[in-house]
């Protein structure tokens, strides 16, 4: 881990909808470093979420270029590989398949990694008892609460040990107890496993538990700091 | 888990849905299968009626539409026995009556003195004898379905004849009919002085090829039949079999291949936020796409076995009536399933092309968005 390297390096991004009437992005700037754990805020309809998805290839801008680990992804043959193996997301709403078991979930992004059953298998089950959910393997998320969902979310954003880990309002869908066990999950897994965790959240105090918060609003970044200060900077602006 | 486990646990999501158009394939399978086993079957026996009586060759009317209309006489009969490489020369003339419940029992008209080389083993009685005309010989077949046995009478276009012996040949059409003088069956037929076919026996060491060649050359009206597609020359009865058969499996295609289609556009429709997920899980568009056809696959292959079977069992069943036992005997050869299976994954492909392109073009992120 190379604390000084940019893996994620956003230049000037620009993104639009409805044929430009929205702009969800209006010259998004933005650097991490490798390892970091970074929260991006900002009120409902700054483009926090927009951002993080085009980080994550889900989606092109209109504008200006996203370079990870040195590769723009506008020039990425194989949008699919680096999706399977150089990001893990988590959703707010954990987006699981109903249908399938918790490990079945977990070994989803697997089947692009050329493992077997056996080692697919395995895998799953290493990575829900590294969440905690060893025990639940075998049963389906509409038998599992808020919390353990998200942990399987947690568990498969997990399954190709990919080096950034980016997470949408992860904590958003659940209560503050469950949503405070998300919250260390995802820290202990970036401080253990040295991942760039990029977490978006328009909750400051969940904000605050990263090294370095950046403010959006209106698609641009408008501020960024150590946490610490940018969340007390905010709560005084509040009061 | 698998691959091919999940995408049978996609088909299990919606059981009844899942049945219901398996279910819909399967007839499309059943008739195409049903209608491969009976042209078989036929097959067979014409194959059957070329090599009866143990003969290396039959000789029909060439250009007859149908194997009933051929008409050869016994002048011909004559020529053909002359000819230098033929030991034997049978005619038979070939007829259909009533007879009993039977509106379609086969009556074969031969010499009774042709029967020693016209190789008829009996299980019971004796032959035809000469200058008997009002004698019968009954197929095993028949005899049992008749419920007659030597000794007994049986009445045919008014008149009565006493069954004097009952043979077993295995093959379908001659033990589901029977054998009367062939003078009798000229009578009863209005056709005196003809005959349906003959039967050749060559000689020992004879060129086969060089003779049927020599006797067509020299008779363009007369149709030598060694193979079935010889007998195409004398009936025209498989050749439409077959275009029917052809044309029932691109029916079969087309029908369940909408109906696939209309199964496979629902689930990619209902299940558009999934594949925004396994997009985002990183799953390429080749293993969308293969998800995509092989549950389709696997749903029509699921449809022709249950399609397969039905047409076993109603294949068995058509058997319950005795003018069908009497000329068909089922054969269930691999060839059949086969296409059977074959028209199973065009429909599974055809049906499920333009749901799976959809599948594939889906944006990731606009199909997580889908509600």
């Amino acid at each position: 881990m190379n604390r000084n390297r940019v893996v994620i390096d956003v230049q000037d991004v620009v993104k639009t909808y409805e044929e430009g009437r929205i702009h969800a992005l209006n010259g998004a700037t933005l650097q991490i470093w490798e390892g970091e754990f970074v929260a991006i805020t900002g009120p409902s309809g700054c483009g926090k979420s927009t951002l993080l998805h085009l980080i994550a290839a889900l989606d092109r801008p209109d504008s200006g270029r996203i370079v990870v680990n040195g590769v723009d992804l506008a020039q990425m043959r194989d949008l699919s590989l680096y999706r399977s193996h150089q990001v893990g997301l988590v959703f707010q709403l954990h987006n699981l398949l109903p249908t399938l078991s918790a490990s079945a979930n977990v070994q989803l992004p697997m089947y692009e990694a050329e493992l077997s059953f056996w080692e697919r298998r395995a895998k799953a089950q290493r990575l829900l008892e590294a969440v905690g959910l060893g025990d639940r393997a075998g049963t389906p998320p509409t038998k599992l609460s808020g919390g353990e969902r998200q942990r399987v979310a947690i568990a498969r954003a997990l399954a190709n040990d990919p080096p950034i880990l980016l997470a949408d309002e992860p904590t958003g869908n659940l209560d503050s107890e469950a949503g405070r066990m998300a919250l260390d999950l995802l820290r202990s897994i970036q401080q253990e496993r040295g991942v760039t965790l990029v977490l978006v959240s328009h909750d400051l105090q969940i904000a605050a538990a990263a090294e370095r918060i950046v403010r959006m609003l209106d698609g641009r970044v408008v501020d960024e700091g150590a946490a610490r200060s940018v969340a007390q900077e905010a709560v005084e602006r509040e009061q | 888990m698998p691959f091919f486990v999940l995408i049978f646990c996609n088909l299990l999501r919606q059981r009844v849905r899942t049945l219901l158009t398996a279910f819909g394939i399967s007839l499309g399978i059943t008739t195409v299968v049903a209608l491969g086993v009976v042209t078989d079957s036929l097959k067979s026996t014409a194959q059957d009626i070329l090599q009866a009586g143990g003969s290396d060759f039959a000789i029909g009317q060439s250009g007859s539409a149908d194997l009933t209309y051929s008409t050869l006489t016994e002048g011909q009969l004559e020529t053909v026995a002359t000819y230098s490489g033929v030991e034997h020369a049978t005619g038979i003339l070939i007829a259909v009556s009533r007879l009993g419940s039977n509106p379609y029992f086969m009556t074969l008209g031969l010499e009774p003195s042709d029967l020693p080389y016209f190789q008829v083993p009996l299980v019971a009685g004796r032959n035809l004898a000469s200058n008997a005309p009002n004698e019968i010989m009954l197929g095993q077949e028949a005899a049992n379905q008749l419920d007659k046995k030597v000794g007994d009478t049986v009445e045919l276009k008014d008149r009565t004849f006493t069954v004097v012996g009952v043979y077993r040949t295995g093959n379908t059409w001659q033990d589901g009919g029977g054998m009367l003088p062939l003078a009798t069956v000229q009578e009863l037929e209005r056709k005196q002085g003809l005959m349906t076919l003959i039967y050749v026996k060559a000689k020992p060491g004879t060129d086969l090829e060089e003779l049927t060649t020599r006797i067509e050359t020299n008779h363009p009206e007369l149709a030598t039949l060694r193979t079935l597609s010889d007998y195409g020359d004398v009936d025209q009865g498989l050749q439409l079999m077959d275009a029917v058969n052809l044309a029932v499996s691109f029916l079969a295609v087309f029908i369940g291949g909408i109906g696939v289609m209309n199964t496979m556009v629902m689930s990619v429709m209902e299940r558009t936020r999934e594949f925004g997920i396994l997009r985002a899980v990183g799953w390429r568009s080749r293993r969308v796409l293969l998800m995509v056809l092989g549950e389709s696959v696997l749903l029509c292959l699921i449809g022709a076995v249950i399609g397969s079977i039905l047409a076993v069992i109603f294949t068995r069943l058509i058997l319950v009536f005795p003018v069908v036992r009497s000329f068909l005997e089922p054969q269930y050869t691999p060839g059949v399933f086969i296409r059977g299976l074959v028209v199973g994954i065009a429909v599974a492909l055809l049906g499920a092309l333009y749901p799976a392109i959809r599948a594939v073009r889906l944006a990731p992120i606009q199909a997580i968005r889908y509600e």
